[in-house]
């Protein structure tokens, strides 16, 4: 197995644990209200958005096709 | 970021070439995996702080703690980027918008990491309450913010 192997597989097993968590984290916080609530929800949001982004990077699909 | 984006837009080739010679891609299998430790991160932050809302200190120390090791592991990650990376700052547009760039989100996690630091000393001296906790919500939501900047930077430097 090379490195290059290895980093893909971790990011990709990282990202669905990563992002499944922060999914679960964010239908915990959607009937919460206040600022930081508010706060949180859009910024969980955008960290799955870039746990897909390192899953598809790890899968190959962006980025620079090795 | 939009100088960044100025830059690679007008360029007609990306990354530049430096000497008749095109800078190769940057590591998107290391990024992905670096990225994934700082996104991470947040997940713990957040577990942290749900922990401090339900008076569990122990498991408020444990994510704490888990949140700092993983910040501290990205910027090592970051580290070992730099030290990979066959550009520098000021030989071409890229290198100087990337170290730039990253330099100055590396230097905001850093900070976060010693905040967070701070913080967990505090909660343990009895600085905050299972009602009056705003510092511990004020370093979650800099820490997520920390993590949603790299998205961007993620996307711009390593996808893009």
């Amino acid at each position: 197995m090379t490195a290059e192997l290895l980093e893909r597989l971790i990011a990709c097993i990282g990202s669905l644990l990563v992002g499944g968590t922060a999914s679960w984290q964010l239908r915990n916080e959607l009937p919460l209200h206040g600022l930081d609530a508010q706060v949180t929800k859009l910024l969980l949001g955008l960290m799955i958005v870039g746990c897909v982004l390192a899953l598809l990077a790890s899968l190959n699909v962006l980025g620079a096709f090795a | 970021m939009f100088a960044y984006l100025y830059l690679r837009t007008a360029a007609p080739t990306w990354p530049p070439v430096v000497d008749g010679k095109q800078l190769p891609r940057l590591d998107v299998a290391f990024g992905a995996m670096n990225s994934i430790v700082l996104f991470g991160s947040g997940v713990t932050m957040h577990f942290a702080l749900e922990s401090w809302k339900h008076l569990k200190k122990l498991a408020f120390n444990f994510w704490l703690v888990a949140t700092i090791l993983l910040g501290i592991g990205f910027l090592a990650g970051q580290a070992r980027e730099y030290m990979s990376a066959q550009m520098t700052w000021q030989g071409s547009t890229f290198g100087a918008s990337f170290f730039t760039l990253t330099g100055l989100h590396g230097f905001h996690v850093f900070a976060g990491v010693c905040f967070l630091t701070v913080l967990g000393i505090q909660a343990n001296r009895g600085v905050y309450t299972g009602s009056k906790y705003f510092g511990l919500v004020a370093g979650t939501l800099y820490w997520h913010f920390v993590d949603v900047i790299w998205v961007l930077l993620f996307f711009l430097f390593y996808l893009w």
